[in-house]
Order: structure tokens, then sequence, then C-alpha cells
């Protein structure tokens, strides 16, 4: 019963878009609407489940002091306190949006540290280009040549070099055999996520249902 | 002159030098010019083709970690639409601080525009969880999956969410997007719903992004900082008194221009190492075999 359930629910709920899409009747389509809207609602629960999921993990790893277990402390104290600070103001109703703290906290720190870690990245590039960009074979050539001129095609300095050629040739290269390469993929990757939703819809694939019985 | 120190230079050094790049620009700026592409160019023409009948949707999908090269962006966007009376809608679907960005920049570019009215003209709806949900019910009602604005005050009487009911009414849906968030609105969106999409995306998301600018799933691309200097360009060129505003000195630091200085510098240096790198792979190939 456990198991039948589940996959019977996700049998008719993936179904019934498929039939409502072709079947453009009114009540049909008006309770697909309605299965939208519930979409938003059980995704909403969603999120407190990753919560619980994440508070689990970070507990057991205190209590078990695994390696790197102090930072599971930090993460719970940032959770907690900004949980805390979003949620205030809208259960007390003293606040309209957000608690004054929640957004000290936001600009002040997350926003911040969430800036400076990408902004290392451009430190992190200049060192692994230097290291890694070799040409060692044909195929990394070509792999070198194509970067060197969409980085010179990205910026003005690469146009005043070459006399504006340099933006059209990098624009040509995004669009004619880069585009092609991302379609393949994208085309690849939407093929395999229907695949894996037709397995679902029909119960083939269970493991969302998890290990036990 | 030892090849194999040279071949392994210290990233110290590589460091040192990348920041001196990135700090000359900042402290005085070069303005060096930028051209406006193709993908840039859509948006620009059908914000242009627009005006106060017509309603864009600007969602905010990413957070502070994107805001160098897409808070420019959405300034120009912001200016250009508010500039043309166009009633603009305002939400996030990125969890880790769309919201925030949203509030930053409507707050900042509200101020330059004083004639315009919240609730009326333009509306900031805040942030709805559930990725492709929230995108999939607006086309039903964006009152129902909006029933309060970002402060929490009922969008139920606001003209501007009784006028724009779902995708019918709406022109335009213009995605600052990091990550994914791009692609579900063209998928979703513009496929199921036939509205035009534009995405605003970081640099290394924009090659995926041509694949549906080429298909026309995406009226435009605007490519990280290059993306959002070329729309500045273009959104200056046409409307001086925006101009303006980019002259004054605290928005001269972070504009987009400003930004491409520090990019072109910093392309150089790496490129420099690149080139650098290889010729002294090629020296040390060729001493070895000495």
């Amino acid at each position: 019963m456990r198991r039948t359930i589940p996959l019977v629910l996700t049998f008719v709920v993936g179904m019934y878009p498929v039939f409502a899409f072709f079947v453009p009747h009114n009540v049909i389509s008006n309770m697909n609407q309605r299965l939208d809207t519930y979409l938003v609602i059980v995704a909403a629960f969603a999120l407190p489940l990753g919560v619980v999921n994440l508070v689990g993990m970070n507990l057991s790893k205190i209590k078990q002091k695994k390696s790197g277990w102090p930072y599971s402390i930090v993460l719970l104290a940032g959770l907690a306190v900004m949980a805390y600070f979003g949620v205030v103001g809208v259960i007390t109703g003293q606040y309209t949006g957000f608690h004054p703290t929640f957004e000290d906290l936001f600009e002040h720190m997350v926003s911040p540290l969430q800036a400076t870690m990408f902004s290392l990245l451009a430190f992190y590039v200049a060192s692994a280009a230097y290291r890694a960009f070799r040409a060692r074979n044909v195929e990394a050539t070509i792999l070198l040549i194509a970067a060197i001129v969409v980085m010179l095609g990205r910026i003005p300095f690469g146009d005043m070099l070459t006399g504006g050629n340099m933006t059209p040739l990098s624009e040509w290269l995004m669009d004619k055999p880069n585009a092609a390469a991302q379609r393949g993929i994208i085309i690849g990757a939407a093929l395999g996520a229907a695949s894996m939703s037709i397995r679902v819809i029909l119960g083939i694939e269970t493991t969302y249902l998890g290990k036990g019985e | 002159m030892d090849i194999d120190k040279l071949l392994y230079i210290d990233r110290r050094i590589i460091y040192l030098l990348v920041a001196i790049g990135a700090l000359i620009p900042i402290i005085k700026p070069i303005g060096l010019p930028v051209v406006p592409t193709d993908p840039v160019q859509g948006l620009f023409d059908k914000v242009e083709s627009l005006g106060p009948e017509d309603a864009v949707v600007i969602s905010y999908d990413y957070g502070p970690s994107s805001e160098p090269e897409l808070n420019p962006m959405s300034e120009a966007i912001l200016r250009h639409c508010f500039t043309r009376r166009i009633r603009v809608m305002i939400m996030a679907i990125f969890p880790l601080g769309g919201v925030n960005m949203a509030i930053r920049q409507v707050e900042k570019i509200e101020a330059e525009f004083p004639g315009l009215v919240y609730g009326d003209d333009y509306v900031n709806l805040g942030y709805k969880d559930g990725g492709q949900a929230p995108m999939k019910a607006m086309a039903v009602s964006i009152e129902e999956v909006f029933p309060t604005d970002v402060e929490g005050t009922s969008t139920d009487g606001m003209p501007i969410v009784e006028e724009i009911r779902n995708y019918d009414d709406v022109a335009l849906v213009i995605s600052l997007a990091t990550g994914i968030i791009g692609e579900w609105w063209a998928d979703l969106v513009n496929a199921q719903f036939d509205v035009p999409v534009a995405v605003g995306c970081t640099a290394v998301s924009a090659p995926k992004y041509y694949a549906f600018f080429r298909s026309q799933q995406m009226i435009a691309v605007l490519g990280g900082l290059r993306g959002a200097a070329e729309y500045e360009e273009l959104v200056k060129r046409k409307y001086p008194k925006i101009a303006a505003t980019y002259e004054k000195p605290e928005q001269k630091v972070i504009s987009a221009t400003t930004g491409m200085d520090v990019q072109s510098i910093i392309h150089v240096i790496i490129i420099a190492f690149i080139v650098f790198g290889n010729i002294m792979f090629f020296a040390s190939k060729k001493k070895g075999r000495g």
C-alpha cells in the first residue's frame, strides 16, 4: 500500500497535464491550472524539508565530531539567526517585509561574502589559465585559439588591436560552433529528462520512493 | 635562464598583477569604447517598441555573487523602461538573495524617477519559491501567485496587478539570471505561452544562451559585463538625460563601462600569461630534446 499509493498518485498527476495539453476542454484545463497552483504550494514545502535535512546532517556531524564539524556549528548558527530575523517580522506583524536586522546581515555579511568568493575567481582563473592552457596537441591548440579570440572579443581592447574585427569574430564563434554544440547538449539533456520523467510516471523508476517498502 | 622556473611562476606574482590590473581602472577609468552587438541590440529595440500601455516583467534571478555583472544591466534596463514609462512588474525566483537584489535596485532607480507611482507604473512583487511552478502559474493569474507585494501589502486593487492579469498582458519578460533560471523562462514561458523572453546573464552562462537566441526562443542575450556595457551604451546614446546620470562620480565607478576597463586589463593579463606560458612550454620541450 505504501508503495502503490505514491505510484498511482505519480501516474495520475504526471499524466494529467499531458492529457490536458491535448484536450483543451474548460473543465480539464481548469483542473490543470489548479494543479499548477498546487505545484507552488508543494514546492514551498520542499524548503522546510531541505532545512530539516540540512539540520539533521550537520547535527550528526557535530555529534560525531567529523572533520570540519566546527563549520557545521557556524552553518547552523547562521541558519538560525537568518531564519529568526527573516520570519519574526512576518509572525509578529511588526515589520512589513524583512526585519531590519535581516537586511543588515544580508547587506553586510552575506552579500560581501558571496561577492568575495566570486571575485576570487579572477585570480584563480588567471593562475589556472597560465598553468593549464598549453598547446600540447591539435585539440588543445584549437581550444586555446578560440579562448583567446573570445577573451579579446569580449573587451574593447581586442577591437582596438584588430581594427574592429575581434568582436565579429568572437560573435561568430559564439553564434555558430558554440551554439551548435550547446544545442546538442541541450537537446541531449532534454531527451534524458523526458525519458526519466516517463520512467517515473510509468513507475519504472522508483528510487524517489526510498529504499524501504 | 631557468626555463622550468618560468614555466611555473609563483602564483602570488600572478595574483599581484591581477590585483594591480583591477585596481588601476577603478582609480582612473580609461573609458574604452564598446560596440553594441546583435544579441544586445535585440532587447534595446524591443524596449524601444514598447510604451506606457505595455508591461514588462523583470525577474531578479541572481544573488550577490553575480552583482558586479548583473546590477549594471538591471540599472540600464530599469532606467530605459522607466524613461519610456513602460509598466514594470518586478519579481524574484532565485532563492539566495534575488529579492534583495530587486529591492536594492528598485530603491536606487525609483529615486531617479519621482514622477512614477508605485502600484500603478511599477510594482515589486517579491520572491516566490518553487522555480518553474510560479512561472507556470503566472500564465493563469499573476495576482494569485503574488497575493502580496514585497512589503506584504495586498496586490488586490493595485492598478498594475489588476490590469496585467497574466502573460496575455505581458509584452516582454526579462530575466537577469545566474545558472539555469533564464533557460526556464525560455523553455516554459516563451515556448508554451509565446511571450518574448530576453535574458541577461553572467559571462560564464552566456555561451549556453546563444543556442536559445539563435532558435529565437530568446529575443536577446546580454552576456556578462560586456552585455551590460553594450546596453548602457545604447541607452546613453539615445537618452542624454540617462547619459548624464552615468556621469555622476558615484555612478561612474560602478557603471558597466568602468567595469569593462577592469575586464579589459584582466583579460590582457590572462592572455599575456597564456602566451608566455606557451612560449616557455615550447622552449622547455626544445631544451628537453636538445
